[in-house]
């Protein structure tokens, strides 16, 4: 939810550091590249000690069942007894050799977890960030074409208001209305029973059922893949829809104010035109950059779209496996966030290069 | 006007959306779990907020890996649907051929669902292995007392033991540590990974997996080879759905997406299933029982504390036991899903007795005069203090509301003042086993169904809790009924300790679980499978 | 802090103008016009009856946030709105509108403990890296921008639980709360602070100021300090929108503060979950409602700060205006 704010004062957080002179976009790209490590280094570094202050995953599980000399010496067996920095460089060098083990709360290879569970959140992930871009970019082009006048008024409260309502709250009352008063959509899931097992048989299946039922060429679970995509899509993407909306309307503000749409203004090109072509492509370099760092915003989102709809994925999962003191899952699922959220700094990052060499430093 | 046409384009947008949605719903909306027209029998929809750990018996020791394992894997001996005794599975006989010596004959020609053979190198090589690996979160402490097993045929295993006797060993066969696994298939020095499991079909049950989406989707697929004691299963077949949130799984039971939903609703979820008229709550005996520890070292006037006084910390643990309120928490925060506990050990066990409600209150009411008296006479000085720790994430969200009711029901007495506080699990288990906390809450769930699982583990030593409550008399009466092979004296040991435990009070007694298990108004069998045994069998429901 | 602020927003205003017109909210108050008043006015009166809420609670709520019985006897368990609770009770016998008011004392606490420690300790930072560069500099700033770049309410969640080890007192618990919101919180402090700090440093005063000699502490106090911290406001006001989502969000995942040690919004919301599928809708819908209409009047203030802070976005007082005042303040209240 720091987008917020990173969407409402660009002037503030812009001069990041004095520019540099010299250094062409390689050397830039190569520098921001570079800088992906030290950010995932430490995430996982600090993840790696926080985890092992809070307890163990043995005493979670049989804490409340067997003596503590009996847990003791499965904790020794587990070898979490040990010192904690040769655990911690026992840790570097698996990851160093890409082994990333096998959770200790229900024994999955980390991999094939994050897998499953990612796929699932970047299926919830995309769904939602349509449903944002449809009711935010729009509704936000209408708001800065109506500036101050009702509709600018109304767009804006929604936009407030959006942000205001937490996600398991719209989650919930949207449930209520949809499912449960009107019978329209499923309640929870990612899909009814039949699909999930279709889905299961796949041969190769990508994990994002949309894509795989329509690979199969299976409409019936298409649709029903569908059905229960609406309800969690618009629950996360209203919240993003939010801040899309305020995002469009100050920068096309801004735009409008500028020398070049007047000049077209007062040419006579109308207004619709100055809307959607001269002050909207300018405008769309901060709303690229916004919309990369929503990833951060979705995957916290959607740790409790998750838990409302049943929706199994990476963020819902990190929470169980946190209360499970599943290190190693722990471990796995912020190790791929922080990759996941690192890059897309960096993709942003070089697009906004590109596009405008000014923030190049 | 150029934006009209804009806000057009934007409500057309808008209308693809809804229109996506819409023809979105005219998809099978939350799907039907039967797909019976084609079948002889229908195939049966289960939902649960357990989690499976491990499918690998060596690697879990929970209920929710348990209750899978129940359907797939045979036990040498196992218990038939209405009741918790053990009878002979895929063994013919099993008995104590010796003091020490545990005799089991296996049935003639079983087979694994990949056709393996299943005989006694199977049955040596399941146990042999559980103590090996001893898996952190493996149930092999269950084990402790077999000394060696030997297979004199390969029909024929025997259990040499260390312990004589030993009443519960029938019933470790048939707990989390008994589960009969394919030798050809499994690693004996290591786990076998669920997928590994399902793949290579090492399957003898009532049921084979047919496909397997860890805790989110297990579907299950009558086993026609099954030579154990359940009958062929009712049904054809059986998909297993893992739920996160209690209400989710609740409203998909309300809309027939679910035949059976099962541990656990809420109790406010059941309550409200109750008046729907398009399901039917089933309610069996539970082994789940809640109580409150008594730390004998730093409870009020406790060993450890500065005005230590035993006759004192006697009165206090009395006076506690006087002015609790069962039947009003059993009321109102668990609306009847939970019963009051008069004993260790919870009624439906061999030997259960309400020795609690003998002893305190009036007649199953609280009494504020008699908790008043055993204080004075003990020169209590009132309002003790006392500190009071429960947990607020392992034993249901309704913890909180529960001790929040004893809060106020010792308080209103006026001789008590109750600090209540609560502490997130992990750091709650350590601590309370490092005698930080004067009285807590705990909860138990039996690993199987024998008296003797509410007594052996808690009481002798402190039990594992630690709590450094210590009765020669009860451990020399617990010690004996263990191996005491006639029935009506071990009955009777265990009433007398349950008298001494009553006395002493070392836990308090406060709750026992019943079985909830919602089910759709057509379903039958589930009311025969909520047995004592506390295993959900899968084969016994149908619709 | 509070006259520099204005100081600098309104370069133009006089310097003894009365106190009252020179502190944050009051001063965008004056400033805006029309609809951007509207909002401004919606927000702060939100937000005045959610701060007054949490210093009246113990005089509003009819009873104790963990009280369940009263010399009448205990009370009922969900029992629905009317009589002795106006708002109802929930399953565990708590009044749902003494916990709502309660409730509001919690976020407020974890409000302004959060953000005090976040700035605090972002500022601090800020000015330290951003004045002296170097290998702290570049050391926190990676830092900052890791902890920044990741999902906050995840980690937040991590750090109740490396946190809430010990009891959840009420302070244990408010504590364990704001902490874990302040390591959000503070990276975008540092960052804003850090910017600001090395933007100063180049402005010719300040270098002036190091040529006379005057030593960094000073310096750092004297101008950077007072000139880099004019946007806290309009963050701060951002933040506590951020803290009480995030608070409801710990709570509402279970990682919150127990009922018996205080009010919570987003645990009582939780619990509520069973009840709304089952009818029953004043255990949820009540304290929802209060973290939306908090959050709102929060953020309304925030954004309308932002606007006027923002010449670009600030209200169209003059030119080329087509609108009427009185049409968009209408428009402005739904």
């Amino acid at each position: 939810m720091a987008t917020l704010i990173e969407a409402e004062t660009p002037d503030v957080l812009g001069p990041a550091a004095p520019k540099r002179g010299g250094g062409g976009v390689g050397r830039y790209i190569l520098v921001r590249f570079l800088l992906i490590f030290p950010t995932i280094f430490i995430l996982v570094t600090l993840v790696f000690f926080l985890m092992r202050i809070t307890g163990d995953p043995i005493t979670a599980a049989l804490g409340g069942r067997l003596p503590q000399d009996q847990l003791d010496a499965r904790i020794h067996e587990a070898g979490y007894d040990r010192p904690i920095l040769v655990q911690y460089f026992e840790y570097l060098g698996q990851i160093a050799t890409g082994n990333f083990g096998t959770t200790l709360s229900d024994r999955r290879p980390v991999v094939e977890m994050l897998a499953t569970f990612g796929t699932a959140t970047l299926e919830l992930a995309i769904n939602s960030l349509v449903v944002a871009l449809l009711i935010g970019i729009p509704l936000g082009m209408i708001a800065a074409h109506r500036r101050d006048r009702t509709p600018d008024a109304l767009l804006r409260f929604f936009a407030i208001l959006c942000y205001a309502t937490p996600v398991f709250f719209a989650g919930l009352l949207l449930k209520l209305t949809f499912s449960v008063a009107l019978g329209w959509l499923p309640v929870s899931g990612r899909a009814s029973t039949n699909t999930e097992l279709a889905m299961s048989q796949l041969a190769a299946p990508s994990g994002i059922y949309w894509l795989d039922a329509l690979r199969s060429g299976n409409y019936q679970a298409l649709g029903d893949i569908a059905a229960h995509s609406v309800l969690p899509a618009v629950a996360l993407g209203l919240l993003t829809a939010g801040v899309f909306l305020r995002l469009v309307r100050t920068n096309l503000i801004g735009t409008l104010g500028k020398d070049y749409v007047e000049a077209g203004r007062s040419r006579g090109v109308s207004e619709f035109r100055l809307v959607t072509k001269h002050a909207y492509k300018p405008a769309l370099i901060p709303i690229i950059t916004v919309m990369g760092l929503q990833i951060a915003l979705m995957l916290g989102g959607a740790v409790l779209t998750e838990t409302t709809f049943e929706w199994k994925g990476l963020g819902f999962q990190l929470a169980q496996y946190l209360t499970a003191r599943d290190f190693v899952a722990v471990q796995g699922i912020v190790m791929l966030l922080a990759v996941i959220v690192a890059v897309t700094n960096f993709v942003v990052d070089i697009v906004a290069a590109i596009i405008d060499p000014r923030v190049r430093y | 006007m150029a934006i009209n046409k804009k806000a057009l384009r934007c409500a057309i947008a808008l209308a693809g959306v809804s229109a996506f949605a819409l023809t979105a719903c005219t998809g099978p909306s939350g799907g039907t779990p039967s797909n019976g027209a084609s079948g002889t029998a229908s195939t049966i929809a289960y939902g649960t907020t357990d989690k499976v750990t491990a499918l690998d018996p060596a690697g879990s020791y929970d209920n929710g890996s348990f209750m899978v394992m129940n359907q797939i894997f045979p036990f040498l001996l196992n218990s038939k649907p209405g009741g918790a005794d053990p009878v002979p599975d895929i063994a013919e006989s099993a008995s104590f051929t010796k003091p020490t010596e545990y005799t089991v004959k296996l049935k003639a020609d079983l087979k694994w669902a990949n056709g393996h053979t299943l005989d006694s190198k199977d049955v040596k090589f399941s146990f042999d292995r559980q103590v090996k690996i001893k898996d952190p979160n493996g149930p092999s402490s269950l084990l402790t007392n077999i000394d060696s097993i030997s297979t004199p045929d390969a029909q024929t295993v025997v259990f040499t033991l260390k312990q004589a006797n030993d009443q519960t060993f029938a019933q470790i066969l048939s707990s989390p540590a008994g589960p009969i696994v394919d030798d050809e298939v499994f690693p004996a020095d290591k786990l076998l990974s669920d997928e590994d499991i399902v793949k290579a079909k090492a399957f003898h049950g009532q049921y084979t997996i047919e496909s397997y989406n860890k805790n989110t989707l297990v579907s299950l697929k009558p086993y026609a080879d099954y030579k154990g004691v359940l009958d062929k299963a009712a049904n054809g077949g059986a998909t297993i759905k893992y739920y996160t949130d209690q209400s989710n799984m609740k409203l998909d039971i309300q809309q027939g997406n679910l035949d059976v939903a099962n541990r656990s609703l809420s109790a406010t979820d059941i309550e409200d299933l109750k008046k729907d008229s398009k399901v039917k709550v089933h309610v069996g005996p539970g082994g789940e029982m809640r109580y409150i520890v008594f730390n004998y070292n730093v409870m009020p006037f406790g060993a450890k504390t500065a005005d230590a006084d035993p006759a004192k910390a006697h009165a206090v643990r009395q006076a506690v036991a006087h002015l609790v309120d069962r039947q009003a928490i059993a009321d109102q925060v668990y609306k009847g899903t939970y019963l009051p506990l008069w004993s260790n050990v919870p009624s439906g066990f061999v030997g259960a007795n309400e020795s609690f409600k003998e002893l305190y209150g009036e007649d199953g009411k609280p009494s504020e005069d008699k908790a008043k008296q055993v204080l004075s006479d003990a020169g209590v000085s009132t309002p003790v203090t006392i500190k009071l720790q429960y947990n607020p994430d392992h034993y249901g969200k309704s913890s909180g509301d529960e001790y929040a009711m004893v809060k106020d029901q010792l308080e209103k007495s006026g001789l008590f003042k109750v600090d209540l506080q609560s502490t997130e699990w992990v750091t709650y288990n350590k601590a309370s086993k490092a005698d930080t906390y004067p009285v807590h809450q705990l909860g138990w769930f039996p690993d199987f169904s024998d008296s003797d699982n509410y007594l052996t583990p808690f009481f002798p030593k402190g039990g594992f809790m630690n709590n450094h409550y210590s009765n020669a008399e009860v451990d020399q009466l617990i010690a004996k009924q263990l191996t005491e092979s006639d029935k009506a004296t071990r009955e009777k040991d265990i009433q007398d300790v349950q008298k001494l435990l009553a006395e002493d009070i070392s836990t308090l007694p406060l709750l026992q679980g019943a079985q909830v298990a919602v089910a759709g108004a057509s379903v039958k069998g589930v009311e025969s499978t909520l047995d004592a045994s506390f295993k959900f069998r899968l084969g016994s429901v149908s619709k | 802090m509070s006259d520099t602020t204005t100081a600098a927003l309104q370069p133009t205003a006089s310097r003894k103008a009365p106190l009252l017109d020179r502190l944050p909210v009051t001063s965008h108050i004056r400033q805006s016009v029309g609809l951007q008043r509207t909002m401004l006015l919606i927000g702060v009166s939100l937000t005045g009856l959610f701060l007054l809420a949490a210093v009246f609670a113990p005089l509003l709520a009819p009873y104790g946030y963990a009280q369940i019985s009263d010399a009448a006897g205990t009370f009922p368990a969900q029992a629905a709105p009317g009589g002795k609770h106006p708002w109802g009770t929930t399953v565990g016998g708590y009044d749902v509108l003494s916990r709502v008011l309660w409730g509001s004392q919690t976020a407020a606490t974890v409000i302004v403990v959060s953000v005090a420690m976040s700035i605090f300790v972002g500022v601090a930072l800020g000015l330290l890296s951003g004045y002296f560069g170097g290998w702290l500099d570049r050391i926190l700033v990676v830092i900052a921008d890791a902890i920044y770049a990741f999902p906050s309410l995840l980690l937040a969640i991590v750090m109740s639980i490396v946190i809430s080890q010990g009891q959840s007192s009420f302070w244990g618990g408010i504590l364990a709360c704001s902490i874990s919101i302040t390591v959000v919180f503070v990276p975008q402090y540092f960052r804003v602070i850090r910017a600001e700090t090395i933007r100063l440093k180049a402005e010719p005063f300040v270098e002036s100021a190091m040529v006379v000699g005057a030593s960094s502490w000073r310096i750092m106090g004297r101008h950077i300090f007072k000139n880099a911290t004019r946007t806290l406001p309009l963050i701060f006001t951002l933040n506590s929108s951020e803290a009480i989502l995030t608070l409801a969000g710990l709570g509402f995942l279970g990682f919150g503060i127990e009922p018996t040690s205080a009010a919570e919004w987003g645990f009582d919301l939780n619990k509520a979950l069973a009840d709304t599928t089952s009818g029953i809708w004043w255990t949820g819908v009540f304290p929802g409602v209060a973290i939306v209409l908090s959050v709102l009047g929060l953020t309304l203030v925030g954004e309308s700060m932002n606007d006027l802070n923002d010449p670009r976005l600030r209200g169209r007082r003059r030119a080329g205006s087509k609108r009427t005042g009185g049409k968009a303040e209408k428009a402005g209240k739904p």
